[in-house]
């Protein structure tokens, strides 16, 4: 045992000896989970767009081409979907909020000076402030459009005057003052609009912008749609479980190399000639290649969960750290027998592995792959360590499924490492 | 006393080692002479248990060279440079040392001796990769000594190696036999065969050509002496086995002499009578 601690002990300062090696094990994975994680989690402003679900249960002309507006904003991601869905959605916090266009938005939506404004409900989560406010303000600009549309076309504004004289003239609960008043203007105004369509040419509302009209552009409902906790708390939850398998990735680099190095120096036939056995030599590469996977985890895991707020259970997060070690050891020792040269075993180990995170997600997370990438991704064992660290993270994993990508990990890993001890040739000659 | 006998060994098509059988006395110092691919570092793998042969057996003072017994008395010194260049002398010297359950307390001690054996004390705490050739051709050796082990099997240590560290190297190999030490010696250069070696045995296509000490290999295959004349008469060539007698004989029949050499045989011209061809090309 002592023999394997030395031998490890050495490794390790070779390790931290080599510059690239530590920048590739450990900066690198916590850079890596940093920029992506800052990138994913841009605050919704700029042209990070929110996702919505929106449900046009009005159907109508006007409502048709609110969605419209809506989806061609920068603001928003849109998906049209049921009443059902959406809420759904929402409450699985597969998108932020859902809007919902209500019967008679439409004809709300032609009255601009008469009427309720049109109403839109929206479906957010109570803790979701500032995204809750961010979009009662896009919506809000949107609906200021109604007003400029209506203006800016006289011959929908001609209407739009007949129809709220009427209104008005039915209606008992505007005083009789206001009722001569309004009916005085509004057929002036349509004097003048027709006057306007006889010139052939419309006439704008004037300044771009109609905040200033007292009159409310849209009425936003908010319903509470209460989120399960299901989905990652923030990006670094998806990132920091990134970052630990390129980090992992740096070590069954370093240590496939540190093997074949040691038959290539020669320094492995001072070991094999020395009065260590085989089984000791392999397990101590084994050893420190699993002692090394551990210190990155959880030195990611530490950082996510100060500096990062990842949250996590430390149970299940020791469970994965465990499975993938071995996984990982195992798949070491296999390329490790590969290959003769620092520069094959360095050149097999990255093409392979590289794959593996690519389809595994390690860089596109698993959830946002296509699905037909989703079932390749079946066959990396990066991807099942990932499952694994998300289940500890955020995927809320029973133990029970937890047992998926953990048995899994262990069986490649054992798979691997046999396969790979006996394939290994220690000496040189 | 290392005995190997009738050692064979193959990979795939190459017959690499052929027959060797050898005996090799306690505290001797004995020579492998031969060119490369002659299945020098073949042989001391097989003896060192770094490798099975295929046939034939090696036994130091009885044991099995690949016991755990043995490998506490083996030191060996490989042809390549078999050091970690990224760490210091003695974090090299420590992880050997640490192989081979050497008490705590005599642990500083043995990586001390060893660093003044090679004379390398003053860089001592240096990167192997700042040494030079010379230097880490010492620490090599070094490397193989903290155990004390009683036989040191060097492969071909002075390889790419500056005349100072070469004399040194002879030093430490000539101490090492006052100390008791019994010592194969692999070397392409004569030279170093004809200085230090009790005994040699001469190598070539696996195959063990000669064997005895380096006055009995020249007797038997070296030949006669070579002589040259040359004076007036011109330029003078014999092969002579009693060279005072005949040099003075051809020296009375020549005017004027100018010049005289001599070649007296070396393990080269026993090599070239051997095989014929050259020890190096
Ligand atoms: N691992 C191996 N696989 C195949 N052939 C080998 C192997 N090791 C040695 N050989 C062959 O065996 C023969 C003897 O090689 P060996 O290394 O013992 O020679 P050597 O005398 O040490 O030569 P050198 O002076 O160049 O070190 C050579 O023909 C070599 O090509
Ligand atoms: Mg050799």
């Amino acid at each position: 045992m002592n023999k394997m601690l030395a031998l490890m002990k050495k490794d390790f300062k070779l390790l931290f000896r080599d510059k690239m090696a530590v920048f590739f094990t450990f900066v690198f994975p916590l850079v890596f989970a940093f920029i992506f994680g800052s990138i994913f989690s841009g605050d919704g402003g700029g042209s990070k767009a929110l996702k919505v679900a929106v449900v046009d249960l009005d159907q109508t002309e006007q409502s048709k081409a609110f969605v419209e507006q809506i989806s061609e904003a920068d603001e928003f991601t849109v998906t049209l979907s049921t009443e059902e869905k959406a809420k759904d959605l929402v409450r699985r916090g597969k998108r932020v909020a859902y809007f919902i266009l209500p019967q008679g938005f439409g004809e709300d939506y032609k009255g601009v000076f008469a009427g309720s404004p049109p109403e839109v409900l929206v479906g957010i989560d109570p803790s979701r402030k500032a995204e809750a406010g961010y979009l009662e303000g896009s919506l809000m600009k949107l609906g200021i459009n109604r007003f400029e549309q209506a203006f800016s076309d006289p011959t929908a504004m001609t209407e739009q005057l007949d129809a709220s004289i009427a209104q008005i003239q039915e209606s008992d609960d505007i005083p009789d003052e206001w009722k001569s008043l309004l009916n005085d203007y509004l057929p002036k105004m349509k004097e003048l609009t027709a006057q306007e369509i006889g010139n052939g040419e419309g006439f704008g509302f004037g300044g771009e912008d109609g905040a200033e009209n007292p009159m409310m552009p849209l009425k936003v409902t908010k319903q509470e749609e209460v989120v399960k906790r299901s989905g990652p708390q923030n990006a670094f939850a998806i990132t920091i479980p990134q970052g630990v398998i390129w980090a992992i990735m740096g070590c069954v680099i370093g240590f496939a190399i540190s093997i074949v190095q040691e038959k290539t120096l020669g320094t492995m036939n001072r070991l094999i000639v020395a009065p260590i056995s085989r089984t000791q030599i392999v397990a101590g590469k084994a050893l420190g290649c699993f002692v090394a996977q551990i210190a990155v985890v959880t030195l990611l895991f530490v950082v996510a969960y100060f500096v990062l707020g990842v949250r996590f259970n430390l149970p299940k997060l020791i469970l994965a750290a465990v499975a993938s070690g071995i996984c990982f050891v195992g798949l070491m020792m296999f390329f490790a027998s590969l290959a003769k040269t620092e520069r094959s075993v360095a050149g097999i180990t990255n093409a392979f592995l590289l794959m593996m995170g690519m389809v595994g997600g390690a860089m596109i997370p698993l959830f946002v792959m296509p699905g037909w990438m989703q079932a390749i991704s079946n066959f990396s064992p990066v991807k099942w360590a990932i499952v694994a660290f998300e289940g500890a993270v955020w995927r809320d994993f029973s133990y029970g499924e937890m047992m998926t990508p953990v048995l899994i990990l262990i069986a490649i890993g054992v798979v691997a490492f046999i396969l790979g001890t006996r394939m290994v040739k220690l000496e040189q000659a | 006393m290392i005995q190997v006998d009738a050692l064979n060994k193959h990979f795939g098509s190459i017959h690499a080692v052929k027959d060797v059988s050898l005996e090799i006395p306690t505290g001797q110092i004995f020579g492998l002479l031969g060119p490369n691919g002659a299945g020098k570092s073949t042989s001391i793998s097989i003896m060192t248990g770094l490798i099975d042969c295929d046939s034939g057996s090696v036994a130091l003072n009885g044991l099995n060279p690949q016991s755990k017994q043995a490998r506490f008395k083996i030191g060996l010194i490989p042809q390549s440079i078999a050091l970690y260049e990224e760490l210091s002398a003695v974090d090299n010297l420590s992880f050997f040392a640490s192989l081979y359950d050497i008490p705590k307390n005599k642990m500083s001690e043995r990586m001390d001796w060893a660093l003044e054996f090679v004379g390398l004390s003053d860089r001592a705490n240096d990167r192997v990769s700042q040494f030079s050739g010379g230097m880490k051709r010492r620490l090599n050796l070094a490397a193989s000594l903290l155990h004390d082990p009683d036989y040191i099997f060097m492969d071909e240590p002075t390889a790419g190696v500056d005349p100072q560290s070469r004399n040194k190297l002879f030093e430490n190999v000539l101490k090492l036999k006052e100390l008791g030490k019994t010592v194969i010696y692999t070397t392409h250069y004569m030279e170093e065969a004809q200085k230090l070696c009790d005994k040699v045995g001469i190598i070539d296509h696996g195959q063990l050509l000669a064997l005895g000490t380096v006055d009995e290999l020249l007797k038997q295959y070296g030949g006669d002496t070579k002589v040259s004349i040359s004076s007036e008469q011109g330029v003078q060539h014999f092969e002579s086995g009693d060279v005072s007698q005949d040099l003075l004989e051809a020296l009375k029949k020549s005017n004027k002499v100018y010049d005289i050499s001599m070649h007296r045989p070396d393990l080269e011209t026993v090599f070239l009578n051997l095989t014929g061809r050259q020890l190096r090309d």
